[in-house]
């Protein structure tokens, strides 16, 4: 059970930048996708957060075909848009989306503001933080309605080692809290190993190794020891 | 130098005076841009928005379409709606040569696609990013034109207020579809001509201060509803 991708390729300019056979992610936990630039990881999540569409192949969610849990998917990159408004409208958006309750919104959009330490932001235009301080209300954004599944690219890219902790720390409580499965692109392998339960190493395009994080502390492969070592 | 100085002096006095003819001509002037403006921005934002967002094949030939359509000159923009409208053309039945009607449609014709282009231009990222994020947060379509459109509104105003720049300082179009007739379809601009190949400095530089001034009004509240910062917003650099 889980997230599979089934014969998925993505062509750009007739070149095939995405080539995955048979890939299943396991849900309720956090999956590292890790992988040198160009490899075609962004653009495996684009196409799992149906914002790229794929020349072919398709994506099963636990044996239901992937659009019906669309609504409970969300995708936040390090440089994710943020709307001309304040820190709080832009975290209460999805759930004024989902026609919440104001009461409720209110709630949760506390929760969220006290759980990422922005409670200083949340009447600032989003549009005039600085780019650490983006990502966490763009991440607080996309937590608002609890997805069943969160998809981030580089989830700590701008953001100073302070705050690393404190995002991956929020990642770790939500996976526990809420089964929450998580999926996160990254360059950086000690992340990754702080993180993640399973780690997907792709090159090329294609996926080379999907396997369990200690497998990766000491990989067989030589490409993937010289990029764990180099990262 | 004199004469110039004595045209501004008889500017003042005859804006201070109230004359009537002065004034009917600079409210035909706003009312005739204006409605002009209004017409194009219903048509050229949606069309910028739509062929600006949406992926389709011919979209380069499209945008070199536009791009060369926003420099159309205004007296052949103003031939083409002559020979439309007059009594010989298609629609001479209709009795439009020589009317605020056929001025208006003449201005329209060229600030369209002003409008089209600079939405065009500046929503083809920005519009799609603002699309990609509201579907990975879960709007439906009613949201995500809302958020669209607001998210957007800096630009819109931006291209409305530029195609209201262009309708207003406008004279080749409207001097041969409306004729400058007196108290008919004399606006601003083909007074000033007309003025000025007459030797009335003063009543046309009477004429420029009105225009500057209204020019700047239309751009300062442009100004105060996207770079003020009385309500916190602050404009996207697109």
């Amino acid at each position: 059970m889980g997230i599979k991708l089934e014969n998925i390729k993505k062509i750009y300019n007739g070149k095939t930048v995405l080539n995955v056979k048979n890939l299943t992610i396991k849900e309720n936990i956090i999956t590292g996708i890790l992988g040198p630039n160009g490899s075609g990881k962004t653009t495996m999540m684009k196409i799992i957060a149906d914002l790229l569409e794929p020349e072919s192949g398709r994506i099963i969610y636990n044996g239901q075909y992937f659009n019906k849990i669309k609504d409970n998917l969300t995708y936040v990159s390090h440089n994710s848009y943020l709307f001309n408004d304040t820190v709080y409208e832009n975290i209460a958006a999805p759930l004024k989306f989902r026609e919440k309750e104001n009461s409720y919104i209110e709630k949760r959009v506390k929760e969220l503001i006290k759980m990422f330490k922005i409670d200083y932001l949340k009447d600032k235009n989003a549009l005039n933080l600085s780019g650490g301080e983006k990502q966490k209300v763009s991440l607080a954004r996309a937590l608002s309605f609890n997805p069943e599944i969160l998809i981030i690219d580089e989830p700590t890219a701008n953001i100073d080692p302070n705050f690393i902790k404190l995002i991956e720390s929020t990642l770790k409580s939500i996976n526990e809290k809420y089964k929450t499965t998580i999926l996160i692109v990254t360059h950086n392998t000690a992340q990754s190993f702080r993180l993640c339960d399973e780690i997907v190493f792709m090159k090329d395009g294609c996926v080379i190794e999907h396997k369990n994080k200690e497998y990766f502390k000491s990989p067989e492969k030589e490409f993937i020891k010289e990029f764990v070592r180099l990262n | 130098m004199e004469y110039i100085l004595e045209g501004v002096e008889g500017a003042f006095k005859l804006i201070f005076s109230f004359d009537r003819e002065i004034y009917s001509i600079v409210l035909l002037s706003i009312y005739v841009s204006f409605a002009s403006t209004i017409i194009s921005a219903f048509i050229g934002v949606p069309l910028g928005l739509l062929t600006g967002i949406k992926d389709f094949r011919g979209k380069t030939t499209l945008s070199k379409i536009y791009y060369t359509a926003m420099g159309l000159p205004p007296v052949v923009v103003g031939l083409v709606t002559v020979l439309i409208i007059s009594r010989s053309g298609p629609l001479g039945s209709v009795g439009l040569i020589y009317t605020p009607t056929a001025m208006i449609i003449a201005q329209s014709l060229l600030v369209t696609p002003i409008i089209t282009g600079i939405v065009f231009t500046n929503s083809k990222d920005t519009g799609r990013e603002i699309i990609e994020i509201c579907k990975t947060l879960g709007a439906n379509r009613k949201h995500t034109f809302i958020k669209l459109i607001k998210e957007l509104k800096p630009l819109i105003l931006v291209a409305t207020v530029t195609g209201f720049g262009r309708a207003i300082s406008e004279v080749g179009a409207v001097m041969i579809v409306g004729g400058n007739i007196k108290g008919h379809t004399r606006v601003m601009t083909t007074f000033i001509a007309m003025s000025n190949s007459m030797g009335n400095y003063d009543t046309s530089i009477a004429m420029g201060i009105i225009l500057l001034t209204i020019s700047f009004i239309s751009n300062s509240f442009l100004y105060n509803r996207t770079m003020g910062d009385n309500n916190g917003y602050k404009i996207r650099k697109y």
